[in-house]
Formats: structure tokens, sequence, C-alpha cells
């Protein structure tokens, strides 16, 4: 049975405007940093996302800005009350992402809003498209900021939808990294590139929410799969006008065509999830478009990375978390859970675990570090199963109090990192090399129970009648909640 | 008469000047064309008279020289194999 979902942007903005956690900007905007200044300012202010009618130079077309950059609108992308703690939310999440994976549905093309419009040839012109310049200094326009890429394996019938950035370049070319580790560099570089076939792709712009979510989530899945799951039944896609790929049906843009095997094109630098401007202008993978295809008065996204909280941080700190959740209970780790804050652009994992063996903060370590996962973040702190890990102020405490700076720090100096890493050497981000590190905040079980430090909190140092005698008489002594 | 930018990763005192080499630059004209990016072959000077456009200089992390050049287009280059 189908859970409460929006089948596209257009019913999710909708949702988001009943709720306040949308602005219908009817001011004409400029594509040329203003309308990326005005999200980036909405992700540091965490206010509503922003509903863009009127831009610049692109009459007949709108934008979204700052779609999912906070819990409240991925609740409401979930069809959970946008009160929904995190917690519940991930739970939510969990419960649907286990079980049957759930095959796309094929629909015809007359069905597909995608294909309402379809440009080929000369007509298909990305520089038609109203693609933002996010970032002053920016290396180009990001045509692909909220967005997925969809390529097939060579061999096989895998497929990859993945958040690969795209810079327009030209009227028919766009550049972007594809890290050699990532599912769609395995299949390229793999097998594309060595018998120089160009590789079919297509560029979904503005995905439905749920599909968005599948994209950058760290599944073994494929991720079509995977968004029948999040929804409850098969998400409706069509087949590309130029080649055998799929995409969502109820997008608002298309871009097909191939990627060029054998040459590269400079791109970057570019504003990225960590917060900064880190990797600099280099060659990189090369898009060439055969045709773009998209609704009537189509509706471009803008997702704004930098400081915290833009979408990609979000998302990704909170899928990742999920598929460490489950990887560490598979394992039997004895875990209460993962969390991963925003704020750290997955870099920091927080992890609850009853301390029932020595060592067992380095074992986790080593697990999710050493998990396909491990590239994109290198810090994990380890508390015990009474620390509640979503609250901050508990988890600093910790941190603060419990990791002896000697015997409670393990460094692991060579690990896979990414190029987008600010804190690794020039050279490291070359390599794509990144050392990580564990904070262990166990206290060691080895302590006889006489020296354990005992925590001062109202619930560990009063007896439960107390406890109760007091929340019972809170109003009465006159504190309000 | 056009304005470009362009990227550089070395430092800008150790920009090459006044010799013929290929680069990617970007043109500024106001427009949906902005920041259209080709490959051309080009002679930069840091006088911003001594050729007839001018051209803004970008480090490699998008770091504005607040000094503009000047540049000459000889040609352009196009490194997209035929037929794609």
């Amino acid at each position: 049975m189908a859970y409460k979902y929006y089948k596209d942007n257009r019913s999710y903005i909708e949702a988001l405007l009943k709720t306040g956690d949308l602005v219908v900007v009817n001011e004409e905007v400029d594509w040329d940093l203003e309308m990326g200044a005005i999200v980036r300012r909405i992700c540091e202010k965490k206010g509503p996302a922003a509903y863009f009618k009127r831009i610049k130079e692109y009459p007949g077309f709108e934008a979204f800005g700052a779609p999912i950059a906070t819990y409240r609108r991925l609740a409401i992308a979930f069809g959970l009350d946008p009160q929904t703690p995190v917690p519940q939310i991930m739970a939510e999440y969990l419960k649907r992402t286990t079980g049957e994976p759930l095959p796309p549905k094929i629909v015809k093309r007359k069905d597909a809003p995608c294909q309402e419009v379809i440009l080929k040839g000369d007509d298909a012109n990305i520089m038609d498209l109203p693609a933002p310049m996010v970032h002053d200094g920016d290396g180009g326009r990001y045509i692909g900021t909220w967005h997925f890429v969809v390529a097939k394996d060579l061999d096989t019938p895998a497929i990859n939808w993945g958040m690969y950035r795209q810079m327009l370049f030209d009227e028919k070319t766009m550049v972007g990294p594809v890290l050699p580790f990532s599912d769609m560099g395995k299949m390229f570089y793999n097998k594309y590139v060595p018998r120089n076939i160009p590789m079919p792709f297509a560029t979904v712009i503005n995905p439905d929410p749920l599909s968005a979510i599948a994209s950058c989530a760290p599944a073994a899945l494929p991720e079509d799969e995977f968004t029948g799951m999040l929804m409850g039944e098969p998400v409706e896609v069509v087949k590309c006008v130029t080649c055998d790929l799929c995409v969502p049906a109820h997008a608002e843009i298309i871009i097909e065509g191939v990627i060029v095997p054998n040459v590269t094109i400079e791109e970057a630098p570019f504003g990225e999830y960590t917060g900064y401007r880190t990797s600099p202008r280099e060659k990189r993978t090369v898009y060439r478009v055969k045709a773009i295809t998209m609704r009537k008065k189509p509706i471009m996204a803008v997702s704004n990375m930098g400081v915290p909280t833009d979408e990609g941080q979000l998302l990704r700190s909170f899928s990742l978390a999920l598929e460490m959740e489950r990887m560490l209970k598979d394992q039997g780790i004895p875990i209460t859970g993962v969390y991963m804050l925003p704020e750290s652009t997955h870099h920091l994992v927080v992890v609850g675990v009853k301390p029932i063996y020595a060592n067992i903060a380095t074992q986790i370590g080593q697990l999710v570090f050493g998990s396909k996962l491990g590239p994109w973040f290198h810090m994990v702190i380890v508390v015990d199963d009474k620390t509640d890990i979503y609250n901050k102020d508990e988890v600093i405490h910790a941190l603060s109090t419990r990791c002896h700076p000697v015997t409670g720090i393990r460094v692991a100096a060579h690990g896979v990192g990414t190029p987008l890493n600010p804190y690794t050497s020039p050279a490291e981000r070359r390599l794509g090399s990144g050392p990580k590190v564990v904070f262990d905040c166990l206290f060691p079980l080895d302590w006889p129970a006489s020296d354990v430090p005992i925590l001062v909190s109202f619930n560990n140092v009063y007896p439960k009648e107390i406890r109760e005698k007091v929340i019972s008489k809170w109003r009465k002594y006159g504190f309000k909640d | 008469m056009a304005t470009w930018d362009t990227y550089i990763e070395k430092d800008f005192k150790d920009m090459v000047e006044d010799e013929e080499i290929v680069a990617v630059i970007r043109d500024l004209t106001p427009g949906k064309r902005k920041y259209r990016s080709t490959y051309a072959r080009i002679k930069v000077s840091k006088n911003p008279k001594k050729y007839p456009e001018t051209l803004w200089v970008r480090l490699g992390r998008g770091q504005l020289i607040d000094t503009p050049c000047s540049v000459q287009v000889l040609g352009f280059v196009s490194v997209i194999p035929e037929g794609l």
C-alpha cells in the first residue's frame, strides 16, 4: 500500500506552502548570483524554501530553491507532520526501506509530464535553461545542483542514480567530477572508457522529493527500486527519447546525452557541501547533450551548498547515518543508533553503543571507515547507551569529559578520502587520501566500579519517587514546561 | 569588444604574458550566454591596453584579481571528438 508522498515537486510545493515552509517570490530575480544569494541566505537562516515565479531573461521558467534544507521539509517529503522528531523520521525511513525492493513502472510517453516538450538537435540548447550562477567565483553556471544523473552499466542491467554536480560549459556541453570510487565512476571508468564507448546518461532536474532522497542514499539497491520502497508503490518512469535509460516521469527537466570517454575539460571551482570551495579548477568528465525534454512551464531547481545547513548536508547526513546503523546492526554490534550532525557537513558520526567488550569503539570505527561509506567522513564519536546521540549538548559533554586525550583518540593515517575535504593537504586531495579518527568516549571496562564517575543529572542521581514528585508538581511550583 | 575571464592555477605574478597559449575563457557579455566557456588560442598581457579585449583573471578557487588584463583571441578550439 502506498505511503503518503508527493508525485512531483508541484504538489510538494503546494504542501510546503500550506505548512508555512515555502515563500512564493513574485519579484523577478536574476539567475546571475541573485537567486543563489537568496537560497544561500535561506539555508543560513534555516528559512522556508523559495518558489521563484519570474527569472530574468527566462520567461516561461520558474525555479525552486532550498527544497529540503530543513528536517521539517524532510518530514513533509515523507508525508509526515512537519514537527516529527528526527529519530521518528529515521525510524520511518528504516521501516520503508526494509523489505522487498519495488521495481519501477514504465509509463507511456503521453503519461509522462517530463516529456510534454521535446527538444532535439540544435534546439537542445542548455543555455536556454535558467542555470544559475550559484556563487560568485564558481567556475561556471551549475545546471545540476538538485538533480541526479541516470546511467547504466555496459554489460549488466545495473543502473545508477546519483547526484553528480554538473557545470554548464557551452550550449551542448556539461562538465563535472565523477569520482572513480563512485557507482557511476566504476561503470564509466571500468567499462566504457577502456573500450572508448560514450556512455548514455540522463540528468533529471528537479525530481520529486523521494526520488531525490533515493539518489543520495548509499543503499545497495538500485535507486529506482529504492524509490518505490520509499513511496510504497513503484515509481513511474519513462524511457528517454534518445536512449533506453528510464527517468522519473514527473520530474521537471531531463537532459539526455552521452558521457565522452578519454576527454576531459576544466571544471570548478564550486562551493560545496563541506562549506568551502576546496577543490581547484581541474579537468573533469564531459557530458554532451543530445536532447532536452521538460514539462510545460518547467521549474528549475537550485540547491546552494555552503555553510550549514543545505539539503546536500542534511540528506547525506541522514542517509549515511541510517545505512551505517543498518550495517552495524547486521554485524551484531549493540548500538543504540547512529547520527550525523548536518552541521558537520557529514564529516562527523555519533554512535551510541552498549559497551559490553573492550575496544568496541575501535571496532565500530574500523567497520564504518572500511565500508563503501567511509570516504565521506573522517570523525567517529562513540558514546555509551545512556547518552542521547541526537542531543548535541549531551554529545559534547561526553566528548569533553570522557575521551582521554592519549588513550581515547585513535588515528588511522591512510584512509580513503575525497578531493573536497578542506582539512586535507593539496597532495592528499589529489590522491583521494584522508586520515580518520575515532573518539572513544566510553569509560574503560577494567576500571573498578567504585572508580567510575557518576553522571550527575536529574535522571541519574535522584530516586524515582523524588523525580516523579518534582515532575508532577512542576507547574504548582510556578514553572512552565 | 568582448569581455572575458579565465582561471589560472599559478600565482598571478607567474602568469604567462605575450605568448600564444590555449586556455578556457568565459564570455562575460550580459545575457543568456553569459559565462559560456570555450577553449581559445590567446595572448594575454597584464597591461589592460595592450590587446583589444578585456580579460579578468581568477585564481584556482575563484579569487578575482582586481585589476583587469587584456587579451587577443586568435581563434577558438574544440576538444570534442567529431560526431559527439
